[in-house]
């Protein structure tokens, strides 16, 4: 399990990394974390011709929060911060729990020393959790290129099982996911068959409860769809009542009747995809809840 | 491509190319050998060593990546008058290896966490999970536990 | 020092050192002068007719310095079989592939490169071609002869049957018949090293091989019939074994493939097998497919067991085609029924080559038969420990005759029982059971295996001797791939000679040191090969004895030993001493027969009705491996095998596609356990010391592998309240969301 030959560039200016990428960008590859690319490249599952190594690139490390926009502001991630960065809270608010609580799921700690955010979003495993996340919370994410920029939403983003709109010779620079408003409970939940597994299925929420009444929802599935998906009915059946057990179990089964050509597993077949799903729908969306009593609530 | 690293103190010019993986190289142009293939995918974790005090895969890097850097390997883990590492110590106080093929791995593995903060050890989730990031396949896992929580309460490090 | 009942007592051992500190030296760690790498060019495809396989590309591969098929060598050396000679029944293994693949992962040409990198590029140069034909997995589905591996002969390749046919009245007049079918998946050893050897040409023709395995002295025999060399030109060294679990003791075509590169390039070559390569073309274990039939009277007492068992040996009948009769031998479990007959068969399929892994045909057995009984059980409405009790073998019938042909050296199992459910409380759970049943709660189950197994095969050579500088050498035909003879085996001859055991130094696993050796497999090496250095150590002291009574003219029957010395006419010699003249030395072989150690496991586990997710609250295992030289060892060796009996249990399969195609190609799909998957575990033991032999000792190390999967199945349809036999290994989220519906 060698890697097959391949140039390698070290560039160490973002432009420099943009000019190698234009440079024959079919079959060149970025390497940032490499946790996946590597992986691949020893099985020769990937055989990129170059790789463009962005380690060197100071400025792609760069995590802000950005509160000066309306709707509430971003958190901006660039192309080189680790899964481990967000392994405690990166901003106090909700969105900072949730991807702690995110973090943990993803590989081991190893492997999140290494690995980025925005190198899961690029290789876009169809149960990653951080494409989850992204999906769920409607994260936006730019993409550069020697010829300009452009962003896309999360979902516009990931078309498919290991595929993406990134187009050769384009990074993918960074990724803003909005910040939540203070009254948010949330919650990442999983079905995985060990600690070294991928998921099978998970379920990600955001959830904003004001005066007993759900005012927004964010619900993303992984695991029952080619690529991570909102459960955009579910979350319309959540609006405007209140989240009692009913209405949550109501909803989960609305975002599982989605289960749709879910991604190939030898272990589960669709059926029990489908109504696994209802349940880890049904969970995250108790333990969002939940999450708001125990943390927005909190005197 | 012509590289230099720091292994465990010392340093190595190096002719690579950029394929070769950074467990290759260690093993095969540093003749260090202690640092084992056991997935050559990340998982199983034999490979693990510290990079700049971080422990990482090191099928998952290329050598490369790593010019200028500081590398740590299982035998650099003694201190340099050879006196074990309380880890190491521990493990076989604890028998926590049999084959032994995987032992470098879980070392190199916890050695960084205990040199990050040694409270670890008092957190079972904490320590759990840590440990969770390799494959033993003749233990059962417990006797590393017992050994790494040994070490955390030994002397520190005679380095 | 020594514990109670233990001749060694928990001391840690000595070969850590070298392994804690970076040192160790397996295969691919040797710094071998001018060695190259070999990489393996692969079938893709489970089953077909090979027409071409064009290596042109790869020869041109820079650093590539040979690549060969079977059409470019002479003549191709044929594997050689495991056990029974004549179990290949005129179905040949070449090294590399003649004119047909049949299992996806056949080596179908080596490539040598000046490394390894070099060498996988000469691989992808390869140019295979084949024509498909029907793969065939399912080994009931082999048996039916409807697509033939080997045109003209049957796939069964060996049948074989056990006990005399079961009075068909039995069925009639028994108060209750179940019936119960049982899948075991094939498993992938998954050792953390996987398959190595280097083979290294020596002058005047001979060659040095440095392999990862467990059998050294089989290999040496083999490598050289294969190559027709005289078995003194071929020496094995086996160094540092990064776990084997029995996918190391047999002879791999492999291997063969790389001793003629190397012959033929005239350097040394070395294969380290990758993940990859074991996960998709490496040995197999277990891979059954069984039929039980059980039969009670209204009282619980068991009167008949019938079990078909067929097990899918994969594409060349050589190497696991013993095991479904061991599966089969050990049918009647620790039960006392009066008829058994058992029909084991071994059916040719497309899938990569069986053999033995850990447990090796008694996991198969313990699965079937005590899945079968909790079944009974249920159909009785009887406590599945009662009924157990009930019907064990008795600790006066010993030993003991199975209908099967085995003879049960010794056993106390309602003692092992009784000590697994104090342990665990059993009591206390069946009443939290009974509580959450009645008044809501997370299902929980209790689940109890009581097996027995068979150690030991065949004899063991040992030899000691005594140095003028006080230390010993002992010797042992043994190979240790983790287990710690170096500290075990020193314990056993230090304590009979009374000596302190780190001045005993162990050599094994070199041919050319070690004269005569069978290995490390079937649990045989405390048993035998500890048997043989206890017995070289009495005949040491019986020389010794007879040297100080010489020096001293006194009768040998006054010359008295204690604690390395002996006492004569009022002198005393240490062993040192009367090694000073003359080499002191004894060789020993011991022969004792099979042994049969025991235990009962005991399973406590929660189910999540929602997920079907299975959580192992505690497990409780209790084994009795007679003599225990050193219960920190050995406890080790009962943690790991549980460990991988979870696996078995709850996350590992071989998956293929219809195609036969591996499913599983890393550890991201072949699911082993982690810490996070670890229950609480309690370990305990009996003690029925073997009688067959001087130190007592039997097979130690598989049980968990053998205990822990029936258990677990168990307690998962205890918490469900199903039929165990509704569930199927490994227990996924989904089959135990289902079988719960």
């Amino acid at each position: 399990m060698k890697p097959a030959p391949f140039d390698y560039a070290a560039p160490a200016t973002r432009q420099e990394v943009l000019e190698a990428l234009a440079v024959a960008p079919d079959g060149t590859r970025v390497l940032a974390g490499g946790q996946s690319l590597v992986l691949e490249m020893n099985q020769r599952a990937a055989r990129p011709h170059r790789l463009v190594d962005i380690n060197n690139v100071a400025d792609f490390d760069r995590l802000e929060v950005d509160r000066a926009e309306q709707d509430g502001g971003w958190l901006r991630v660039g192309a080189l911060v680790r899964h481990r960065a967000f392994e405690q809270p990166v901003e106090s608010g909700p969105l900072g729990r949730l991807l702690a609580r995110t973090a943990h799921f993803i590989a081991h700690p190893p492997v999140r020393s290494r690995g980025t955010l925005l190198g899961s979003l690029a290789y876009a495993h169809p149960t990653g959790e951080w494409p989850t996340l992204a999906v769920t919370l409607g994260a936006e994410l730019v993409l550069a290129s020697a010829d300009g920029t452009r962003t896309l939403d999360a979902e516009s983003f990931l078309i498919g099982p290991f595929t993406t709109a990134l187009r050769p010779g384009e990074l993918l620079e960074e990724a803003r996911f909005p910040l939540l408003r203070p009254t948010t409970g949330t919650a990442f939940v999983e079905l995985r068959r060990t600690a070294a597994s991928f998921a099978h299925l998970s379920a990600a929420t955001a959830l904003s409860v004001e005066d007993g009444i759900v005012v927004d929802v964010r619900l993303g599935m992984a695991g029952i769809a080619p690529q991570p998906v909102r459960a955009r009915d579910a979350e319309h059946r959540l609006v405007g009542r209140p989240p009692t057990d009913s209405v949550i179990a109501e909803a989960a089964t609305v975002a599982a009747a989605g289960v749709t050509d879910p991604p190939p597993d030898p272990h589960s077949g669709s059926a029990y995809r489908r109504h696994a799903a209802t349940v880890l729908a049904e969970r995250a969306l108790v333990k969002a809840r939940q999450d708001i009593s125990e943390e927005v609530e909190r005197p | 491509m012509r590289i230099s690293l720091t292994v465990n103190g010392e340093k190595f010019r190096l002719e690579v190319e950029p394929r070769r993986t950074l467990a290759d190289a260690l093993r095969e142009d540093c003749g260090l050998t202690g640092t084992h293939l056991g997935c050559e995918h990340g998982v199983c974790g034999a490979c693990t060593v510290q990079v700049d005090d971080s422990a990482v895969r090191s099928c998952l890097m290329f050598a490369v990546q790593c010019d200028g850097h500081t590398v740590r390997t299982v035998e650099g883990l003694a201190a340099p008058d050879g006196t074990p590492h309380p880890l190491q110590s521990a493990f076989t106080a604890e028998h926590a290896l049999q084959c032994g093929f995987c032992t470098p791995g879980f070392l190199m593995l916890a050695a960084a966490a205990l040199d990050e903060d040694p409270a670890i050890t008092d957190d079972p989730d904490r320590l759990r999970e840590l440990l969770t990031s390799n494959l033993c396949r003749c233990t059962g896992y417990e006797s590393i536990r017992r050994a790494v929580r040994r070490a955390a309460d030994m002397p520190g490090p005679p380095d | 020092m020594a514990e109670p009942g233990t001749p060694g007592g928990s001391v840690t051992r000595v070969e850590d050192g070298p392994l804690v500190s970076g040192h160790g030296c397996f295969v691919a760690d040797l710094r071998v002068p001018g060695c190259t790498e070999a990489a393996f060019v692969r079938s893709d495809t489970a089953h077909g007719r090979l027409r071409a396989v064009d290596l042109g590309v790869s020869r041109q591969v820079p650093g590539v310095l040979g690549a060969w098929s079977a059409g470019d060598l002479e003549e191709i050396p044929l594997v050689p079989v495991l056990m029974d000679p004549d179990v290949d029944g005129g179905r040949p293994w070449p090294a590399l592939a003649v004119d047909r693949v049949r299992y996806s992962g056949e080596p179908v040409a080596v490539v040598v490169a000046e490394d390894r990198y070099l060498a996988e590029d000469g691989r992808d140069a390869a140019r295979v071609t084949l024509d498909p034909l029907p793969a065939v997995l399912d080994p009931q589905v082999a048996a039916r002869d409807e697509v033939l591996l080997y045109p003209g002969r049957s796939n069964v390749a060996v049948e074989t049957t056990l006990g005399d046919p079961i009075d068909a009245g039995v069925w009639e007049r028994a108060a209750v018949v179940v019936e119960a079918r049982y899948r075991y998946p094939l498993l992938c050893h998954t050792s953390m090293e996987a398959r190595a050897i280097l083979v290294r040409p020596d002058t005047g023709g001979g060659i040095t091989v440095w392999c990862s395995h467990q059998a050294p002295h089989r290999l040496r025999g083999d490598l050289a019939d294969a190559l027709g060399l005289e078995a003194d030109k071929v020496r094995v060294v086996v160094p540092d074994v990064g776990g084997a679990f029995g996918g190391k003791s047999e002879t791999w075509p492999e291997y063969l493939a790389v001793a003629l590169a190397a012959l033929r390039l005239d350097r040394p070559v070395r294969w380290v097998e990758d993940r990859k390569e074991a996960l998709t073309a490496g040995p197999r274990g277990r891979g059954q497919s069984q039929w039980v039939r059980l039969a009670s009277d209204a009282g619980g007492h068991l009167l008949a067991l019938e079990m078909q068992t067929d097990a899918a040996v994969g594409g060349y009948p050589h190497t696991g085609s013993f095991l479904p009769e061991v599966t089969g031998r050990m049918a009647a479990g620790t039960y006392a029924i009066p008829q058994v007959c058992v029909r084991a068969r071994a059916v040719v399929t497309t899938t990569p080559p069986l053999c033995p892994y850990r447990g090796a045909g008694r996991p198969e057995a313990a699965y079937a038969v005590e899945c079968t009984v909790d079944l009974m059980a249920r159909r009785l409405g009887m406590d599945p420990a009662q009924l157990r009790r009930l019907n064990f073998v008795r600790p006066e019938a010993f030993p003991f005759d199975t209908p099967t042909g085995f003879r049960y050296d010794s056993g106390d199992y309602a003692a092992a029982l009784d000590l697994a459910l104090r342990t665990v409380g059993y009591a206390d759970w069946r009443s939290e059971q009974a509580r959450r049943r009645a008044h809501g709660g997370t299902p929980l189950g209790l689940g109890i295996c009581t097996y027995v197994e068979r150690s030991g095969a065949g004899g063991e050579y040992g030899a000691l001797e005594a140095h003028a500088d006080g230390s010993f050498t002992a010797t042992s035909g043994c190979c240790s791939t983790g287990q710690g003879h170096a500290t075990t085996f020193a314990q056993v001859v230090a304590s009979e000679l009374g000596v302190d055991r780190r001045r005993v130094r162990l050599i094994e696993a070199d041919t050319a040191v070690v004269p005569d050796g069978v290995g490390s497999f079937a649990s045989r090496s405390m048993q035998s090969g500890g048997e043989a250095l206890l017995r070289a150590a009495r005949d040491l002291v019986s020389e010794a004895r007879e040297r100080a009574a010489a020096r001293t003219g006194v009768r040998v029957d006054t010359a008295s030993f204690e604690r390395g010395a002996v006492r004569a006419n009022g002198s005393t010699f240490t062993l040192a001493e009367l090694a000073a003249d003359r080499p002191l030395r004894s060789e020993a072989r011991a022969e004792p027969p099979q042994a049969f150690p025991f235990g009962a496991y005991v399973a406590v586990v929660e189910v999540d009705p929602e997920l079907g997710t299975v959580h192992v609250v505690r497990l409780v295992a209790v084994d009795d491996y007679g003599t225990v030289v050193n219960p920190l060892v050995v406890r080790g060796q009962t943690y790991g095998s549980i460990a991988q009996g979870l696996g078995q249990a709850l996350y590992e399969a071989d998956v293929h596609d219809e195609e036969g195609v591996p499913r599983a190609v890393s550890l991201l799909d072949y699911l082993l356990p982690t810490l996070s998957e670890m229950p609480e575990v309690a370990m305990d033991e009996t003690c029925t010391p073997n009688p067959n032999t001087l130190l007592g000792a039997k097979g130690a190390g598989e049980a968990g592998c053998i205990g822990t999967p029936p258990a677990v199945v168990n307690a998962v349809a205890d918490a469900l309240r199903i039929d165990p036999t509704v569930l199927a290994i490994p227990l996924t989220p989904r089959v135990c969301w289902e079988a719960g519906r």
